[in-house]
């Protein structure tokens, strides 16, 4: 059994089909890459995974449990959180109480929550930005905090929707060794990403999706040699690095 | 250390309370009246910040509430001679259904923003109107309590005692805020207000968070309106479910400092004053006089103190804070505040 079985997940908006029959396993200690030009689907993807959307059609099952219909707290509960692309901070509170929010699904206590979130700064670099408030951070710093907010919710399975996107390309290297030092601490991942320089490295497999449809899938090399893939981005290939 | 810290936020009203209690000797009448209402108002506010401040879901018809309280007190007193003790206990019951079931409807609906503060006032002003034709609750004349002096009553022909009392109400307020604060429904409930997706994302179910702030407000609102009953002996469906009575409670959390320990209070004592004064010297020259300085409150906090009075003293600390920790190789943050909380 695989930790993650999507099948045939489908949402309609009206008239428009944004994720269209998408099937694909997810097995531990993965990462999955999700890439697309814009507009294809993926975050919609997300949003239907993490329970922010409810799914038109299609099921989706973790470690043996369905989650489609399941509101996006009570998925949150069983070890599967995303972040999102464009970030959400808490503005009005501190970082450690923006991390605190993610670490009380692990416990009730004020100062337990407190120390979990302060250690999950710490892992992400940003123990000294713990008393900043969220509306002080820099674009990297709530990159950072928002893995961070995620972590402290003890995920066993990520969804990282561009965390890279508006990054320098020495910030996205440092996000980059970070996910991988998540990754070997044992965390499954599913990544969406435009920096093909972060999927290229990151993803053991990708699944490439157009309007909605799974257009390739495969292993970084195949799918970056795929015509298909060069079709749907129209050149954008040449961002390769 | 930490066990220090951890009880040094409750020092803080405990000395209140203590410099309140040495007041009645030197206050003539008239402002021990002011200081009993400073004593209602914020408690009232404080129980309007649970969901209007750290819940940050704008009630504009908290008077219900306070209603419901005053109202169901008086009733039960007045028509089958039930101890205002067992009254109260009714009240907050009713008033606790209340606000759960507006918070059931309205939040599961995702009623948001402007209109979630429309309905509230459209609910507050149907109980203006509902009470005032129900003769068993006196009608538009409002319930008058007869005099029964006790403890058993909650009634002393000493005014002191409802002083005492008030600073009771205060305090307790202020140690619970400040308790709950610090507790995972708090950081929840600001969560919600920050940004409810991001919430559910971590696991917050917003929609209950918001009804548990929503019962919370209303019992404690509750309670303040029958403290009122008891002390002014008389209410009436202006008196309590009106629109200025509403509009008050949230003034003086909003311009004290909205979801913080102390704002209601602040802002209460800060106001109520200037407004009691205000009326007494202008009322008869220029009626109306409080309701203006109100607003002019209300515009100048808005403009220079968008977080209210302790927002900005809080927001002058940290950035104080922040350059000290910059400053200095070994971050505050950086040391645990453990076990805050428990």
């Amino acid at each position: 059994m695989s930790m993650l079985e999507v099948r045939n997940l489908t949402k309609r908006f009206g008239g428009l089909v944004a994720v269209n029959s998408l099937t694909f396993d997810v097995e531990q200690g993965d990462i999955l890459g999700l890439i697309g030009p814009n507009g294809s689907g993926k975050t919609t993807t997300f949003n239907m995974l993490s329970g922010a959307y409810k799914p038109t059609e299609g099921t989706i099952t973790y470690n043996g449990e369905r989650l489609d219909g399941l509101k996006a707290n009570k998925i949150c509960k069983k070890g599967l959180t995303r972040t999102f692309q464009v970030v959400q901070p808490f503005p009005d509170l501190t970082a450690v109480e923006n991390v605190m929010i993610g670490a009380f699904s692990q416990t009730g206590r004020g100062g337990e929550a407190r120390e979990r979130a302060m250690a999950v700064l710490k892992r992400v670099g940003m123990e000294k930005d713990a008393l900043k408030l969220g509306k002080e951070l820099t674009l990297l710093q709530l990159k950072r905090l928002e893995i961070a907010k995620a972590l402290a919710t003890e995920p066993k399975l990520l969804l990282l929707d561009e965390v890279a996107a508006g990054l320098t390309s020495t910030e996205i290297d440092d996000v980059l060794e970070l996910i991988n030092q998540l990754h070997s601490e044992g965390i499954t991942f599913i990544v969406i990403e435009h920096v093909l320089k972060v999927i290229v490295n990151l993803s053991h497999r990708i699944i490439v999706i157009d309007f909605g449809k799974e257009i390739s899938r495969g292993t970084p090399d195949e799918v970056m040699n795929d015509p298909a893939v060069h079709a749907a981005y129209l050149g954008e290939e040449a961002t390769i690095a | 250390m930490s066990t220090a810290k951890r009880y040094m936020p409750y020092i803080g009203p405990l000395i209140l309370g203590v410099v309140l209690c040495l007041l009645p000797p030197i206050l003539d009448e008239r402002w021990k009246l002011i200081f009993l209402l400073v004593f209602i108002w914020a408690f009232l506010a404080m129980g309007w910040n649970i969901l209007g401040g750290y819940c940050g879901q704008h009630s504009l018809g908290h008077g219900l509430y306070m209603g419901i309280g005053a109202y169901l007190t008086a009733y039960f007193f007045q028509s089958f001679g039930l101890t205002p003790w067992l009254g109260m206990i009714i009240a907050m019951a009713a008033s606790a259904f209340t606000g759960w079931f507006i918070g059931w409807v309205v939040f599961r609906y995702q009623l948001k923003g402007a209109y979630f503060a429309l309905v509230t006032i459209a609910i507050a002003e149907m109980a203006v109107y509902i009470v005032s034709n129900i003769s068993a609750l006196g009608g538009a004349a409002g319930i008058q309590e007869d005099i029964k002096y006790g403890i058993a009553w909650l009634q002393s022909p000493n005014k002191a005692v409802y002083f005492y009392a008030g600073i009771g109400l205060v305090v307790g307020g202020l140690l619970l805020t400040q308790y709950l604060s610090k507790q995972r429904f708090f950081y929840y409930l600001q969560a919600v207000r920050e940004n409810e997706d991001a919430a559910e994302a971590l696991g917050v179910d917003t929609v209950k968070e918001k009804i548990k702030a929503s019962v919370w407000s209303a019992v404690w609102c509750a309670l303040g309106g029958v403290f009122y009953v008891q002390y002014f002996m008389y209410v009436g469906p202006r008196s309590v479910f009106g629109e200025t009575i509403s509009v008050q409670i949230l003034l003086f959390a909003i311009i004290g400092g909205l979801s913080t320990v102390w704002g209601p209070f602040v802002g209460a004592l800060i106001l109520v004053p200037i407004t009691e004064i205000t009326r007494s010297e202008l009322g008869t020259v220029f009626q109306g006089a409080s309701l203006l300085i109100y607003g002019a409150a209300m515009v100048l906090a808005m403009l220079f103190m968008p977080y209210g009075i302790l927002g900005l003293a809080k927001r002058l600390q940290e950035r104080y804070r922040n350059k000290r920790s910059s400053n200095n190789l070994a971050p505050r943050g950086a040391q645990p505040e453990g076990g805050e909380a428990s």
